[in-house]
């Protein structure tokens, strides 16, 4: 990391004796003075809840983690994901902007056609930490015309306990933050669940202590036999490699965020510079079991990307198979598709970083085309 | 530092310009409306997110809420990080923008114009009614009457100032903050 400049910590030390502490953690002056600022309503907030006198020395006491390193998100104990202000706790993965950009355009391309579209829907959020994931699909679902009526029946599993929680903890928010009138809307919203599970367990495995495997979950939860279908299943696992996360992924993640949301446990011989696509076999299997006609899986960049989109082209069931970049909605002038190995050119959708591979087949193909 | 990574031409989903919020501060008497924002269209600007460079997803954490929005017409440049929200952050640039092309059209008859004015015209006034509220306290030492209640001045117009402000300005990517003087 380059130094900072000696000149730059004198301007911000003429603004505020807080901001030089600030300016390693944030980079520039002007992101250091707007997360002073943050950091001072917060204090003001926290401080009027237990005493004025207090929220001087509480500042400083924020400052000071913040120039641990420690991201911002977890001091304020929230973090924007699209619309929704979510709850932030450590333990628990910070919800990231691309995430949002992939489940709003998701949600965008399920409701551009309704003829043929199924009047329910069922959504499976694998590995879904705070549970941003469905409760911003379903808030931008529902802010789409003419979905009014669709019913979105909505699970998320995860093998952290405290993810569930926090989880849990947004729903709840949320709720409180709708109309009081029952709508197919508030209804689905309430019915969302947070299960324990690991995606990792195959069936074969059968474990008789928690967690257990995704399927087994999802038949105690809804009581049935087979197995529920669920036509869209969405994840963001863990994709990290251990040698990625050793060079390209920032201090801050790595000493604050959990080890277990970012880089798979993966105790296999696998290179450790592939050992990030560990989860990706196994939610195709799942998506198979549970009879998935759409699928959307956020990856760390193009090759990661192309080595998924060959995985789904290995299938052959997929009728079309997508990559998005960070922003799937944007224009841009970088290549509009990728080659794969086996000769299969793949479109690339948007601007940005590879971010996400998007497929459907079957049904879905008839109102998603 | 800052690199414009991508630029939305097309919008699928496009953000409207907030509503004018009115700051009365006097209840009883009501002030006269400002005209309204002149309204932006979204065909008529690009806008961009502003983001550092490198990987992005789960390597890094990076709050990036900056939004840019160039008005294609006139190539004003205008940008806000104001808030830790994006979506807030691009209602926030669309207003700066609306006040800038209004100034710019009407000048004097312009809604910063009359607010600037109001501002001014409220801070004298309260320091009237100040003096007055004293001398009526004076009176009453002696003489018994009825006391109104009296306004705080243009507290709430303060805010309002400070709330469109808030984001800063650029003038086609210029530094954007300025330096400090007499440092050390
Ligand atoms: C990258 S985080 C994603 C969290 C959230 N969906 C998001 O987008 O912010 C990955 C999540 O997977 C969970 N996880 C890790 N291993 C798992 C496993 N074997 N089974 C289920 N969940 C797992 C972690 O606890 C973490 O919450």
């Amino acid at each position: 990391m380059p130094r900072l400049a000696p000149s730059l910590l004198r301007q911000a030390r003429a603004i505020d004796v807080l901001l030089p502490p600030l300016l390693p953690a944030c980079r520039d002056l002007r992101s250091a003075e707007n997360e002073l600022r943050w950091l001072k309503d917060h204090a003001i907030k926290t401080g009027r809840q237990c005493g004025l006198a207090h929220s001087d020395a509480s500042l400083k006491r924020l400052v000071a983690r913040r120039a641990r390193g420690e991201p911002i998100q977890y001091i304020l104990g929230t973090e924007y994901f699209g619309d929704l202000e979510l709850k932030c706790q450590p333990g628990v993965l910070i919800p990231r902007q691309e995430t949002a950009a992939s489940v709003t355009h998701l949600a965008q391309q399920l409701s551009k056609k309704r003829k043929g579209r199924p009047s329910d829907l069922h959504i499976l959020d694998l590995c879904s930490g705070s549970g941003c994931i469905p409760l911003l699909f379903h808030h931008e679902f529902y802010a789409q015309p003419g979905n009014e009526h669709c019913k979105l029946h909505m699970v998320g599993a995860d093998i952290s306990v405290q993810a569930l929680e926090l989880a849990r903890r947004n729903q709840k928010s949320q709720i409180a933050a709708q109309s009081k009138r029952v709508t197919a809307q508030t209804t689905s919203l309430a019915a969302m669940r947070f299960l324990h599970a690991d995606v990792l367990l195959s069936e074969a495995a059968n474990a008789i202590h928690a967690p257990i495997g995704v399927v087994e979950a999802l038949q105690q939860l809804t009581n049935t036999r087979p197995t529920p279908a669920y036509e869209v299943l969405i994840s963001n696992p863990p994709y990290i490699s251990s040698q990625a996360f050793r060079t390209t992924t920032a201090r801050s993640v790595r000493n604050f965020e959990p080890k277990l949301a970012l880089v798979p446990d993966n105790p296999s011989s696998a290179p450790s510079a592939l050992d990030g696509d560990v989860f990706y076999p196994r939610l195709l299997a799942l998506a198979d079991q549970l009879r998935t006609e759409i699928i959307l899986f956020e990856v760390a960049d193009i090759d990661q990307a192309q080595r998924v989109a060959t995985l789904l082209a290995r299938q052959s069931t997929w009728r079309t198979v997508e990559i998005w970049r960070d922003e799937p909605g944007a224009t841009s002038d970088e290549a509009d598709h990728v080659l794969l190995d086996g000769g299969e050119s793949v479109p690339v959708r948007g601007a940005g970083n590879g971010r996400s591979v998007f497929a459907y087949r079957g049904a879905a193909a008839a109102w998603l085309q | 530092m800052w690199r414009k990574i991508w630029t939305l031409s097309l919008r699928t989903r496009g953000v409207q310009a907030e509503h004018p919020r009115l700051f009365t501060t006097t209840p009883g008497k009501p002030e006269k409306a400002l005209p309204p924002r002149p309204k932006i269209l979204e065909t008529e600007i690009d806008e961009s997110f502003l983001r550092g460079s490198g990987p992005g997803g789960q390597k890094i954490n990076k709050t990036s809420s900056a939004v840019q929005i160039k008005h294609l017409p006139t190539g004003i440049v205008v940008k806000s990080q104001e808030t830790r929200s994006r979506e807030s952050n691009r209602k926030l640039a669309r207003n700066l923008l609306a006040e800038k092309l209004d100034q710019i059209e009407k000048g004097e008859g312009s809604r910063m114009a009359i607010k600037g004015a109001r501002a001014t015209k409220k801070k004298a006034s309260a320091g009237k009614k100040a003096r007055r509220k004293y001398r009526k306290l004076e009176e009453e030492k002696g003489v018994k009457g009825r006391v109104e209640g009296v306004g705080s001045g243009g507290d709430g117009m303060s805010s309002a100032v400070s709330g469109d402000t808030g984001a800063s300005y650029t003038g086609g990517g210029g530094g954007e903050v300025g330096p400090a003087t007499g440092a050390g």
